[in-house]
């Protein structure tokens, strides 16, 4: 048994949305567990309701065409990572969901999920920053649409509302973007993230996005920066310079803020040669 | 109390169940389908992988009213009349099992792997059991029980 809740699956937002508001709070929202499931289990979190957004068939969608891709609430990690056109589209965000959990877990976890759930390790976070990802919200006040930078607000806090429901992930389309993805873990395979980096490099405006998580409260995205591309290896350590400006790592059971430190800086620099170079390292 | 319908094994199954109560709590303790075997309880050591509609899922992070609808199978529906499949034989000769305790999840990975990759590379079997832990074989010879069974499905064998 696991802790002391009432479950209610529901078929639409609205009915999801009203049954979240009643239950005042202490309500949450299930899509696949694999978060939610492990904190009550340890006693971190113990919601009253738990409602299970799965019968709502609107969630369970998901859109991919050349102008934008839409990833329902519902949509399990390995029905997107298993869609050819999206991995060739998205091969940063493939390789970042690749790294959460393990197969069986993304059977069930969500990208909504993962963001939803707002560890400052979401796996998925920074290449939805570096993408200009929006999320789409209903709740009582009706529909927003939440650009990702301001959805994040603290420690496992985010920007909803109180009976607001994400429905889906929005990705733009975005041509002739670079885009890579790193995560330093303990162990390959099934780990957290001691640090995340992701970064999109646009030729059309010479400039370079990137977002780290796992260094501070929250995923942070960084300023675009204007990108020097005739010595990519002075513009690596300019680029892990300013990275380091605008995290705030800590020590945790993951890693000490020294190590972190010590990591991110190669990270970096390897994300910036891996979008303007296409090469993997940059030691 | 939820009511829930669906199979286990192909077999039409209805009970009704606790919120609270996780889908291996049900096979296990109400279905005595204890060949699924719980370790960690936190989706972390995938002793309780079952199939969910042909997907590995770890059976201790889904609640039993999620099963509701749904397909599942587990270690027991391999054997059939008492006749191991080609994936149970193939674990056996490639001595890919000691203690047994992460066996079944092992071979339920092994299983939705071989369904939608029926010649997988050494890469894709040990991404596909990258969430099974097992502290006596060391991997090699689970890798290897899975290339045999497919090469053996391959070879005209029915599972």
């Amino acid at each position: 048994m696991l802790g002391n809740f009432e479950y209610k699956k529901v078929r639409s937002v609205e009915e999801g949305s009203r049954c979240l508001v009643d239950a005042g709070g202490s309500g949450a929202i299930l899509a696949g567990g694999t978060d939610l499931l492990v904190e009550i289990r340890n006693s971190i979190k113990s919601p009253s309701l738990l409602v299970d957004c799965k019968g709502i068939e609107a969630l369970s969608a998901f859109e991919h065409s050349p102008i934008e891709t839409n990833i329902g609430a519902s949509v399990p990690l390995n029905q997107l990572i298993e869609h050819k056109s999206f991995r060739e589209t998205f091969p940063a965000l493939t390789d970042a969901l690749l790294s959460i959990g393990t197969y069986q877990l993304r059977s069930r976890a969500t990208v909504a999920g993962n963001i939803c759930n707002a560890s400052p390790a979401a796996d998925s976070a920074p290449v939805l920053l570096v993408r200009g990802a929006v999320v789409e919200a209903t709740g009582a006040n009706g529909v927003r649409s939440i650009p990702i930078q301001e959805f994040f607000t603290g420690v496992k806090k985010t920007s909803l509302q109180l009976g607001e429901i994400v429905t889906s992930v929005r990705l733009p389309a975005e041509s002739g973007l670079r885009t890579a993805f790193l995560k330093q873990q303990r162990v390959r395979g099934h780990d957290l993230a001691v640090a995340n980096i992701a970064g999109a490099y646009t030729p059309e405006s010479n400039t370079l996005r990137m977002a780290i998580g796992s260094c501070a409260p929250t995923p942070v995205l960084m300023e675009p920066i204007p990108v020097d591309s005739n010595d990519v290896g002075a513009f690596s350590a300019h680029v892990a310079g300013l990275v380091m400006k605008a995290v705030s790592p800590i020590s945790d059971v993951r890693a000490s803020a020294a190590y972190r430190n010590a990591v991110l800086p190669t990270l970096a620099r390897r994300i910036v040669y891996a979008v303007l170079d296409g090469q993997g390292g940059g030691n | 109390m939820h009511e829930i319908r669906f199979t286990v094994n192909g077999q039409a199954e209805s009970k009704r169940v606790e919120a609270t109560t996780t889908l291996l709590e049900l096979l296990r303790d109400r279905l005595a389908l204890t060949g699924t075997k719980e370790g960690c309880g936190i989706g972390e050591c995938g002793a309780c992988t079952v199939l969910m509609d042909g997907a590995p899922v770890t059976s201790c992070l889904v609640l039993a009213v999620e099963a509701d609808g749904h397909a599942i199978e587990t270690i027991e529906g391999e054997a059939v009349s008492g006749e191991l499949s080609i994936l149970q034989q193939a674990f056996i000769d490639a001595g890919a099992t000691q203690c047994g305790f992460c066996t079944p999840g092992m071979i339920m990975s092994a299983r939705g792997l071989l369904n939608r990759i029926p010649e997988p590379s050494t890469e894709e079997i040990v991404e596909a059991i990258a969430g099974n832990l097992c502290r006596c074989t060391g991997y090699e010879a689970i890798v290897e029980a899975v290339r045999i069974a497919s090469q053996r499905m391959a070879g005209g064998g029915v599972q």
